[in-house]
Protein backbone atom coordinates (compact mmCIF):
# COMPACT_ATOMS: atom_id res chain seq x y z
CA UNK A 1 0.00 0.00 0.00
CA UNK A 2 1.13 3.69 -0.82
CA UNK A 3 0.35 5.59 1.83
CA UNK A 4 -1.34 8.91 0.61
CA UNK A 5 -2.09 12.47 2.94
CA UNK A 6 -3.42 13.83 0.21
CA UNK A 7 -5.51 12.94 -2.61
CA UNK A 8 -7.69 14.71 -5.41
CA UNK A 9 -9.90 12.68 -7.54
CA UNK A 10 -10.59 14.17 -10.61
CA UNK A 11 -12.76 12.00 -12.21
CA UNK A 12 -15.97 11.04 -9.98
CA UNK A 13 -19.56 10.00 -11.78
CA UNK A 14 -22.90 10.63 -9.45
CA UNK A 15 -26.47 9.74 -10.53
CA UNK A 16 -28.88 12.89 -10.91
CA UNK A 17 -32.08 11.99 -9.69
CA UNK A 18 -34.63 12.68 -12.29
CA UNK A 19 -37.34 13.70 -10.43
CA UNK A 20 -34.75 16.40 -9.01
CA UNK A 21 -34.25 16.85 -12.19
CA UNK A 22 -37.72 17.43 -13.51
CA UNK A 23 -38.35 19.85 -10.54
CA UNK A 24 -35.93 22.29 -12.01
CA UNK A 25 -37.20 21.92 -15.95
CA UNK A 26 -39.32 25.10 -16.85
CA UNK A 27 -41.99 23.82 -19.60
CA UNK A 28 -42.46 23.14 -22.27
CA UNK A 29 -39.52 20.62 -21.16
CA UNK A 30 -41.11 19.22 -17.90
CA UNK A 31 -43.93 17.91 -19.12
CA UNK A 32 -41.76 16.98 -22.11
CA UNK A 33 -39.13 15.06 -19.89
CA UNK A 34 -42.03 13.74 -17.96
CA UNK A 35 -42.86 11.82 -20.81
CA UNK A 36 -40.44 10.21 -21.28
CA UNK A 37 -38.70 11.62 -24.39
CA UNK A 38 -35.52 12.10 -23.62
CA UNK A 39 -32.10 12.94 -25.21
CA UNK A 40 -30.88 10.61 -28.18
CA UNK A 41 -29.58 7.01 -26.19
CA UNK A 42 -26.41 5.37 -26.51
CA UNK A 43 -25.36 2.90 -29.14
CA UNK A 44 -26.30 0.10 -26.94
CA UNK A 45 -23.33 -1.76 -27.08
CA UNK A 46 -23.36 -4.84 -24.11
CA UNK A 47 -20.87 -4.34 -21.64
CA UNK A 48 -21.31 -7.67 -19.42
CA UNK A 49 -19.74 -6.09 -16.56
CA UNK A 50 -22.65 -3.07 -16.56
CA UNK A 51 -21.05 0.19 -16.60
CA UNK A 52 -21.60 0.73 -13.50
CA UNK A 53 -19.95 -1.47 -10.48
CA UNK A 54 -22.64 -3.55 -8.41
CA UNK A 55 -20.56 -3.37 -5.42
CA UNK A 56 -21.09 0.56 -5.54
CA UNK A 57 -24.33 -0.33 -3.22
CA UNK A 58 -24.49 0.40 0.68
CA UNK A 59 -25.13 -2.08 3.08
CA UNK A 60 -28.88 -1.28 2.57
CA UNK A 61 -28.66 -2.15 -1.38
CA UNK A 62 -28.52 1.43 -2.05
CA UNK A 63 -26.28 3.78 -4.55
CA UNK A 64 -23.48 4.57 -3.34
CA UNK A 65 -23.65 7.32 -6.34
CA UNK A 66 -27.02 8.03 -5.94
CA UNK A 67 -26.80 9.90 -2.48
CA UNK A 68 -23.93 12.54 -1.24
CA UNK A 69 -23.95 11.32 2.17
CA UNK A 70 -23.31 7.72 0.44
CA UNK A 71 -20.63 8.99 -1.40
CA UNK A 72 -18.59 10.66 1.27
CA UNK A 73 -19.19 7.88 3.94
CA UNK A 74 -18.30 4.55 1.48
CA UNK A 75 -15.80 6.42 -1.04
CA UNK A 76 -14.48 10.11 0.41
CA UNK A 77 -13.91 8.69 3.94
CA UNK A 78 -12.42 5.00 2.87
CA UNK A 79 -9.82 6.41 0.11
CA UNK A 80 -8.98 9.62 2.51
CA UNK A 81 -10.57 12.00 -0.45
CA UNK A 82 -9.18 15.49 0.20
CA UNK A 83 -11.23 16.77 -2.80
CA UNK A 84 -13.34 15.33 -5.68
CA UNK A 85 -14.42 16.49 -8.68
CA UNK A 86 -18.17 14.90 -9.74
CA UNK A 87 -18.77 14.36 -13.28
CA UNK A 88 -22.69 13.72 -13.53
CA UNK A 89 -22.90 10.19 -15.08
CA UNK A 90 -25.77 9.69 -18.44
CA UNK A 91 -25.03 14.08 -18.77
CA UNK A 92 -23.15 13.89 -22.07
CA UNK A 93 -25.65 13.25 -24.33
CA UNK A 94 -27.73 16.01 -24.36
CA UNK A 95 -25.19 18.21 -25.74
CA UNK A 96 -25.66 15.75 -29.09
CA UNK A 97 -29.64 16.07 -29.31
CA UNK A 98 -30.72 17.64 -32.53
CA UNK A 99 -32.75 19.77 -30.29
CA UNK A 100 -30.63 22.79 -29.05
CA UNK A 101 -33.14 24.43 -26.58
CA UNK A 102 -34.27 21.35 -24.57
CA UNK A 103 -30.65 20.02 -24.85
CA UNK A 104 -29.79 23.67 -23.04
CA UNK A 105 -32.99 23.07 -20.95
CA UNK A 106 -32.31 19.72 -19.39
CA UNK A 107 -28.19 20.56 -18.68
CA UNK A 108 -29.32 23.36 -16.99
CA UNK A 109 -32.07 21.55 -14.95
CA UNK A 110 -29.04 19.07 -14.26
CA UNK A 111 -26.78 21.67 -12.64
CA UNK A 112 -29.05 23.27 -10.44
CA UNK A 113 -29.44 19.71 -9.10
CA UNK A 114 -25.67 19.18 -8.85
CA UNK A 115 -25.82 22.69 -6.94
CA UNK A 116 -28.90 22.71 -5.09
CA UNK A 117 -28.02 18.43 -3.71
CA UNK A 118 -24.63 18.02 -4.36
CA UNK A 119 -22.54 20.68 -4.02
CA UNK A 120 -24.02 22.08 -0.76
CA UNK A 121 -24.19 18.15 1.28
CA UNK A 122 -20.36 17.45 1.25
CA UNK A 123 -17.67 20.45 1.70
CA UNK A 124 -15.34 18.14 0.15
CA UNK A 125 -17.11 18.06 -3.33
CA UNK A 126 -16.89 20.21 -6.14
CA UNK A 127 -18.59 19.93 -9.66
CA UNK A 128 -18.36 19.89 -13.39
CA UNK A 129 -20.82 21.85 -15.17
CA UNK A 130 -22.31 20.19 -17.82
CA UNK A 131 -23.07 22.32 -20.80
CA UNK A 132 -24.70 21.41 -24.35
CA UNK A 133 -21.92 22.26 -27.17
CA UNK A 134 -24.33 21.87 -30.14
CA UNK A 135 -25.37 25.47 -29.46
CA UNK A 136 -22.30 27.45 -28.30
CA UNK A 137 -24.70 30.88 -27.60
CA UNK A 138 -26.83 28.39 -25.05
CA UNK A 139 -24.07 26.82 -23.71
CA UNK A 140 -21.92 30.42 -22.68
CA UNK A 141 -24.93 32.13 -21.19
CA UNK A 142 -25.11 28.72 -18.91
CA UNK A 143 -21.46 28.92 -18.02
CA UNK A 144 -21.99 32.62 -17.06
CA UNK A 145 -24.85 31.31 -14.71
CA UNK A 146 -23.04 28.28 -13.44
CA UNK A 147 -19.76 30.25 -12.94
CA UNK A 148 -21.53 32.24 -9.93
CA UNK A 149 -21.32 29.20 -8.01
CA UNK A 150 -18.08 28.62 -6.24
CA UNK A 151 -18.51 24.77 -6.09
CA UNK A 152 -18.54 24.28 -9.89
CA UNK A 153 -14.72 24.27 -10.99
CA UNK A 154 -15.30 23.42 -14.24
CA UNK A 155 -17.26 22.59 -17.30
CA UNK A 156 -17.89 19.87 -19.32
CA UNK A 157 -18.88 18.39 -22.46
CA UNK A 158 -18.44 15.37 -24.71
CA UNK A 159 -15.80 13.92 -26.36
CA UNK A 160 -18.68 12.55 -29.13
CA UNK A 161 -18.83 15.90 -31.18
CA UNK A 162 -20.57 17.07 -34.52
CA UNK A 163 -17.16 19.03 -34.82
CA UNK A 164 -13.62 19.29 -33.59
CA UNK A 165 -13.44 21.17 -30.59
CA UNK A 166 -11.20 23.44 -31.73
CA UNK A 167 -13.43 24.69 -34.74
CA UNK A 168 -14.17 28.38 -33.97
CA UNK A 169 -18.05 27.43 -33.87
CA UNK A 170 -17.11 27.24 -30.02
CA UNK A 171 -15.28 29.63 -29.20
CA UNK A 172 -18.31 31.45 -27.33
CA UNK A 173 -17.97 28.36 -24.74
CA UNK A 174 -14.29 29.35 -24.18
CA UNK A 175 -14.70 32.77 -24.35
CA UNK A 176 -17.04 32.24 -21.32
CA UNK A 177 -15.26 29.76 -19.43
CA UNK A 178 -11.87 32.15 -20.10
CA UNK A 179 -13.34 34.91 -18.66
CA UNK A 180 -14.43 33.09 -15.32
CA UNK A 181 -11.26 30.98 -15.26
CA UNK A 182 -13.06 27.97 -15.50
CA UNK A 183 -11.07 24.78 -17.23
CA UNK A 184 -13.24 23.21 -19.97
CA UNK A 185 -13.14 19.57 -19.80
CA UNK A 186 -14.23 16.31 -21.99
CA UNK A 187 -15.22 13.12 -21.18
CA UNK A 188 -16.14 9.53 -23.17
CA UNK A 189 -19.00 8.50 -23.55
CA UNK A 190 -21.21 10.29 -26.29
CA UNK A 191 -19.16 9.00 -29.14
CA UNK A 192 -21.61 8.32 -32.00
CA UNK A 193 -24.40 9.01 -29.97
CA UNK A 194 -27.21 12.07 -31.48
CA UNK A 195 -25.58 14.02 -34.09
CA UNK A 196 -21.74 13.20 -33.46
CA UNK A 197 -20.13 12.42 -36.02
CA UNK A 198 -18.95 8.49 -36.06
CA UNK A 199 -17.12 7.15 -33.07
CA UNK A 200 -14.37 5.97 -35.65
CA UNK A 201 -13.24 7.81 -38.94
CA UNK A 202 -13.46 4.04 -40.86
CA UNK A 203 -17.45 4.19 -38.97
CA UNK A 204 -18.93 1.82 -36.03
CA UNK A 205 -17.42 -0.52 -34.45
CA UNK A 206 -19.11 -4.03 -33.64
CA UNK A 207 -18.40 -4.20 -29.92
CA UNK A 208 -17.79 -2.35 -26.87
CA UNK A 209 -14.78 -3.68 -26.47
CA UNK A 210 -14.03 -2.03 -30.29
CA UNK A 211 -15.99 1.02 -29.02
CA UNK A 212 -14.25 1.48 -26.02
CA UNK A 213 -10.49 1.14 -26.88
CA UNK A 214 -11.42 3.30 -30.26
CA UNK A 215 -12.24 6.37 -27.58
CA UNK A 216 -8.69 8.01 -27.77
CA UNK A 217 -9.50 8.52 -31.65
CA UNK A 218 -11.95 11.32 -30.69
CA UNK A 219 -9.65 12.67 -28.06
CA UNK A 220 -6.49 12.82 -30.50
CA UNK A 221 -9.00 14.92 -32.75
CA UNK A 222 -10.01 17.20 -30.23
CA UNK A 223 -6.98 17.62 -29.16
CA UNK A 224 -4.61 18.46 -32.28
CA UNK A 225 -7.71 20.66 -33.14
CA UNK A 226 -7.42 22.69 -30.36
CA UNK A 227 -4.09 23.56 -30.74
CA UNK A 228 -3.81 23.92 -34.57
CA UNK A 229 -6.90 25.99 -35.04
CA UNK A 230 -4.65 28.91 -32.77
CA UNK A 231 -7.53 28.03 -29.45
CA UNK A 232 -5.40 28.46 -27.16
CA UNK A 233 -3.43 31.50 -28.92
CA UNK A 234 -7.07 33.15 -28.59
CA UNK A 235 -7.68 32.25 -24.98
CA UNK A 236 -4.19 32.24 -23.08
CA UNK A 237 -5.86 31.35 -20.13
CA UNK A 238 -7.94 28.49 -21.19
CA UNK A 239 -7.25 24.99 -19.71
CA UNK A 240 -9.12 22.11 -21.57
CA UNK A 241 -9.11 18.93 -19.41
CA UNK A 242 -8.68 15.05 -21.43
CA UNK A 243 -10.80 13.28 -18.88
CA UNK A 244 -10.51 9.30 -19.00
CA UNK A 245 -9.16 9.66 -22.79
CA UNK A 246 -6.26 7.50 -21.91
CA UNK A 247 -2.03 8.78 -21.23
CA UNK A 248 0.21 6.77 -23.70
CA UNK A 249 -1.12 7.92 -27.08
CA UNK A 250 -0.06 11.37 -26.17
CA UNK A 251 3.67 11.46 -26.90
CA UNK A 252 3.77 9.63 -29.24
CA UNK A 253 0.83 11.76 -31.38
CA UNK A 254 2.90 15.44 -30.45
CA UNK A 255 5.99 13.77 -32.10
CA UNK A 256 3.75 13.38 -35.14
CA UNK A 257 2.25 16.81 -34.85
CA UNK A 258 5.38 18.61 -34.34
CA UNK A 259 7.05 16.91 -37.41
CA UNK A 260 4.33 17.71 -39.42
CA UNK A 261 4.23 21.51 -38.30
CA UNK A 262 7.48 21.83 -39.52
CA UNK A 263 7.07 21.54 -43.16
CA UNK A 264 3.29 22.63 -42.93
CA UNK A 265 3.90 25.67 -40.59
CA UNK A 266 2.35 28.20 -43.09
CA UNK A 267 -1.16 26.35 -43.01
CA UNK A 268 -1.53 27.48 -39.66
CA UNK A 269 0.87 31.17 -39.09
CA UNK A 270 -0.84 31.76 -35.70
CA UNK A 271 1.12 29.08 -33.89
CA UNK A 272 4.55 30.65 -32.67
CA UNK A 273 6.43 26.89 -31.09
CA UNK A 274 6.25 23.88 -31.41
CA UNK A 275 2.41 22.38 -31.33
CA UNK A 276 3.29 20.43 -28.21
CA UNK A 277 4.73 23.28 -26.28
CA UNK A 278 0.63 24.60 -26.39
CA UNK A 279 -0.76 21.25 -25.15
CA UNK A 280 2.06 21.15 -21.99
CA UNK A 281 0.93 24.79 -21.19
CA UNK A 282 -3.08 23.95 -21.84
CA UNK A 283 -3.74 20.16 -21.29
CA UNK A 284 -4.12 18.63 -18.40
CA UNK A 285 -5.01 15.01 -18.25
CA UNK A 286 -6.99 12.80 -15.45
CA UNK A 287 -5.47 9.13 -15.19
CA UNK A 288 -7.93 6.64 -15.54
CA UNK A 289 -7.62 4.39 -17.66
CA UNK A 290 -3.78 3.82 -17.30
CA UNK A 291 -2.66 1.92 -19.69
CA UNK A 292 -0.79 -1.44 -18.11
CA UNK A 293 1.78 -3.06 -20.44
CA UNK A 294 3.39 -6.30 -19.46
CA UNK A 295 6.38 -4.62 -17.96
CA UNK A 296 5.41 -1.33 -15.80
CA UNK A 297 8.91 0.24 -16.48
CA UNK A 298 7.33 0.75 -20.23
CA UNK A 299 4.61 3.19 -18.60
CA UNK A 300 7.43 4.79 -16.41
CA UNK A 301 9.20 5.48 -19.86
CA UNK A 302 6.27 6.94 -21.26
CA UNK A 303 5.75 9.15 -18.14
CA UNK A 304 9.36 10.50 -19.12
CA UNK A 305 8.03 11.75 -22.54
CA UNK A 306 5.99 14.42 -21.57
CA UNK A 307 6.14 17.07 -18.61
CA UNK A 308 3.59 14.54 -16.50
CA UNK A 309 4.68 16.41 -13.27
CA UNK A 310 2.52 19.30 -14.90
CA UNK A 311 -0.26 17.57 -17.01
CA UNK A 312 -1.28 14.93 -15.16
CA UNK A 313 -3.95 14.26 -12.55
CA UNK A 314 -5.59 11.01 -10.79
CA UNK A 315 -8.67 10.12 -11.38
CA UNK A 316 -10.95 7.15 -10.04
CA UNK A 317 -14.03 7.27 -12.17
CA UNK A 318 -15.21 6.02 -9.22
CA UNK A 319 -18.00 3.65 -9.74
CA UNK A 320 -17.57 2.48 -12.85
CA UNK A 321 -16.23 -0.70 -14.08
CA UNK A 322 -12.90 0.31 -15.50
CA UNK A 323 -11.95 1.93 -12.57
CA UNK A 324 -8.73 2.66 -10.96
CA UNK A 325 -8.17 2.85 -7.40
CA UNK A 326 -5.95 5.21 -5.45
CA UNK A 327 -3.42 3.15 -4.59
CA UNK A 328 -3.27 1.53 -7.58
CA UNK A 329 -2.52 4.52 -9.25
CA UNK A 330 -0.28 5.56 -7.00
CA UNK A 331 2.11 2.32 -7.32
CA UNK A 332 2.05 3.31 -11.13
CA UNK A 333 3.96 6.50 -10.70
CA UNK A 334 7.22 7.23 -9.81
CA UNK A 335 7.77 8.30 -6.04
CA UNK A 336 9.02 11.98 -7.34
CA UNK A 337 5.99 12.17 -9.54
CA UNK A 338 3.13 10.76 -6.51
CA UNK A 339 2.33 13.95 -5.07
CA UNK A 340 2.14 15.80 -8.61
CA UNK A 341 -0.46 13.28 -9.71
CA UNK A 342 -2.45 12.10 -7.12
CA UNK A 343 -3.29 15.63 -5.79
CA UNK A 344 -1.18 18.97 -6.75
CA UNK A 345 -1.80 19.14 -10.35
CA UNK A 346 -5.50 19.12 -9.97
CA UNK A 347 -5.50 21.18 -6.85
CA UNK A 348 -3.41 24.46 -8.69
CA UNK A 349 -6.28 24.05 -11.73
CA UNK A 350 -9.19 24.03 -9.61
CA UNK A 351 -8.01 26.11 -7.28
CA UNK A 352 -8.42 24.04 -4.24
CA UNK A 353 -7.09 25.46 -1.05
CA UNK A 354 -4.18 23.65 0.82
CA UNK A 355 -4.46 21.99 3.59
CA UNK A 356 -3.93 23.81 6.69
CA UNK A 357 0.21 23.68 8.01
CA UNK A 358 -0.86 22.15 10.96
CA UNK A 359 -2.33 18.80 8.90
CA UNK A 360 0.71 18.79 6.28
CA UNK A 361 2.07 15.37 6.67
CA UNK A 362 4.70 14.60 3.77
CA UNK A 363 3.69 11.62 1.72
CA UNK A 364 4.81 8.05 3.66
CA UNK A 365 5.44 5.23 1.22
CA UNK A 366 5.75 1.96 2.29
CA UNK A 367 6.39 0.60 -0.29
CA UNK A 368 9.95 1.57 -1.51
CA UNK B 1 41.43 29.30 -59.54
CA UNK B 2 44.07 27.23 -59.06
CA UNK B 3 44.37 24.07 -56.25
CA UNK B 4 47.93 25.07 -53.91
CA UNK B 5 48.53 21.83 -53.49
CA UNK B 6 48.24 22.78 -49.54
CA UNK B 7 45.96 19.06 -48.31
CA UNK B 8 45.37 20.21 -45.22
CA UNK B 9 44.14 23.38 -45.34
CA UNK B 10 42.65 25.50 -48.07
CA UNK B 11 42.40 28.95 -48.04
CA UNK B 12 38.21 29.99 -49.35
CA UNK B 13 38.74 30.98 -52.76
CA UNK B 14 36.39 33.34 -55.14
CA UNK B 15 34.45 30.73 -57.70
CA UNK B 16 32.79 32.58 -60.94
CA UNK B 17 29.73 30.47 -61.39
CA UNK B 18 27.45 33.31 -63.19
CA UNK B 19 27.16 36.45 -65.44
CA UNK B 20 25.06 39.33 -63.68
CA UNK B 21 22.56 39.03 -66.68
CA UNK B 22 21.97 35.16 -66.43
CA UNK B 23 19.80 35.33 -63.49
CA UNK B 24 16.65 36.96 -63.14
CA UNK B 25 15.74 38.34 -59.75
CA UNK B 26 13.11 34.91 -58.42
CA UNK B 27 15.68 32.57 -60.74
CA UNK B 28 18.13 30.29 -59.69
CA UNK B 29 21.13 28.36 -61.29
CA UNK B 30 22.29 25.01 -59.74
CA UNK B 31 26.80 24.83 -59.73
CA UNK B 32 29.45 22.65 -58.49
CA UNK B 33 32.17 23.72 -56.69
CA UNK B 34 34.93 21.10 -55.37
CA UNK B 35 32.01 18.28 -55.60
CA UNK B 36 29.80 20.78 -53.31
CA UNK B 37 26.35 21.41 -55.20
CA UNK B 38 25.43 24.99 -54.69
CA UNK B 39 22.74 26.80 -55.13
CA UNK B 40 22.57 30.72 -56.43
CA UNK B 41 19.29 32.71 -55.99
CA UNK B 42 18.70 35.67 -57.35
CA UNK B 43 16.44 37.15 -54.11
CA UNK B 44 14.38 40.17 -55.52
CA UNK B 45 18.01 41.90 -56.69
CA UNK B 46 20.39 39.81 -53.71
CA UNK B 47 22.72 37.00 -54.81
CA UNK B 48 22.36 34.45 -52.46
CA UNK B 49 24.69 31.14 -51.95
CA UNK B 50 23.40 27.67 -50.55
CA UNK B 51 24.62 24.64 -50.16
CA UNK B 52 22.28 22.31 -51.97
CA UNK B 53 21.63 19.74 -48.96
CA UNK B 54 18.61 19.93 -46.72
CA UNK B 55 19.94 19.55 -42.74
CA UNK B 56 17.20 17.65 -42.20
CA UNK B 57 17.45 14.61 -44.45
CA UNK B 58 19.99 15.69 -46.96
CA UNK B 59 17.80 16.34 -49.64
CA UNK B 60 18.65 18.50 -52.92
CA UNK B 61 16.56 21.80 -50.87
CA UNK B 62 17.86 24.20 -53.71
CA UNK B 63 15.39 22.31 -56.07
CA UNK B 64 12.53 23.56 -53.79
CA UNK B 65 9.84 26.03 -54.27
CA UNK B 66 11.03 29.64 -53.69
CA UNK B 67 7.63 31.90 -53.11
CA UNK B 68 6.64 33.82 -50.07
CA UNK B 69 4.62 32.83 -46.65
CA UNK B 70 2.07 33.53 -44.48
CA UNK B 71 3.25 36.03 -42.04
CA UNK B 72 2.53 35.71 -38.28
CA UNK B 73 -1.00 36.78 -37.67
CA UNK B 74 -3.77 36.19 -35.42
CA UNK B 75 -6.17 32.62 -35.16
CA UNK B 76 -7.82 32.63 -38.59
CA UNK B 77 -6.38 35.34 -40.36
CA UNK B 78 -3.94 34.98 -43.33
CA UNK B 79 -1.03 37.56 -44.12
CA UNK B 80 0.88 36.65 -47.49
CA UNK B 81 4.43 38.09 -47.69
CA UNK B 82 8.28 38.18 -47.80
CA UNK B 83 7.45 36.75 -51.84
CA UNK B 84 10.78 35.36 -53.30
CA UNK B 85 12.79 35.09 -49.52
CA UNK B 86 11.29 31.63 -48.90
CA UNK B 87 13.05 28.25 -49.90
CA UNK B 88 10.94 25.03 -49.08
CA UNK B 89 12.69 21.79 -49.48
CA UNK B 90 11.23 19.63 -51.91
CA UNK B 91 11.19 16.24 -49.66
CA UNK B 92 9.14 17.74 -46.32
CA UNK B 93 8.35 21.37 -46.90
CA UNK B 94 11.04 22.62 -44.24
CA UNK B 95 10.86 26.40 -45.03
CA UNK B 96 14.03 28.38 -44.94
CA UNK B 97 14.58 32.08 -44.77
CA UNK B 98 16.79 33.02 -47.86
CA UNK B 99 18.45 35.88 -46.18
CA UNK B 100 19.32 34.61 -43.22
CA UNK B 101 19.60 30.74 -44.04
CA UNK B 102 17.33 30.21 -40.89
CA UNK B 103 14.43 27.51 -40.67
CA UNK B 104 11.35 29.30 -40.26
CA UNK B 105 10.01 26.72 -38.14
CA UNK B 106 13.05 26.42 -35.73
CA UNK B 107 15.63 28.91 -36.12
CA UNK B 108 18.34 27.02 -34.85
CA UNK B 109 18.38 25.27 -37.38
CA UNK B 110 19.83 26.76 -40.97
CA UNK B 111 21.32 26.08 -44.27
CA UNK B 112 24.39 26.17 -45.39
CA UNK B 113 25.20 29.96 -46.81
CA UNK B 114 28.23 30.84 -48.90
CA UNK B 115 29.52 34.62 -48.85
CA UNK B 116 28.46 36.22 -52.74
CA UNK B 117 30.50 38.37 -54.83
CA UNK B 118 30.24 40.23 -57.63
CA UNK B 119 32.64 41.92 -59.96
CA UNK B 120 31.84 43.60 -63.30
CA UNK B 121 29.85 41.24 -64.89
CA UNK B 122 30.86 38.31 -62.71
CA UNK B 123 29.21 36.96 -59.73
CA UNK B 124 31.55 34.97 -57.38
CA UNK B 125 30.58 32.34 -54.99
CA UNK B 126 33.43 31.90 -51.73
CA UNK B 127 33.82 28.54 -51.08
Amino acid sequence: MVALQRLIDTDIHNGIDRKRLLSFLPEPWATRFATGRGAPGGLGYWNPNGVLRSDAVTPDGERIDGNPKHLGKYFLDVHNVEYGILNPQSSLQYGLSPEPDFAAAVVSALNDVLMNDWLEADPRLRASAVISPADPLLAAKEIHRVAQHPGVVQILMGSGARAPYGNRIYDPIYQAASEHNLPVAIHPGSEGVGVSGPPTAVGYPSSYLEWHTNLVGSYMSHLISLVTEGTFVKFPNLRFVLLEGGIAWLPAILWRLDKNWKGLRQTVPWLDRLPSEYVFEHIRISTQPMEEPDKPEHFKAILDMFPADKMLMFSSDYPHWDGDTPDFAARAFPRELRSRVMSETARELYRLPAPVAANAVSEVAADD
Amino acid sequence: MTDTGTRTKREPQLWPVAKVDELAPGERKLVEIKKHSIGLFNVNGEYIAALNMCPHELAPICRGRVSGTTLPSKPGEFIWGREGEILACPWHGWEFDLLTGQMLADQRVRIRRYPVTVQGDDIYITV
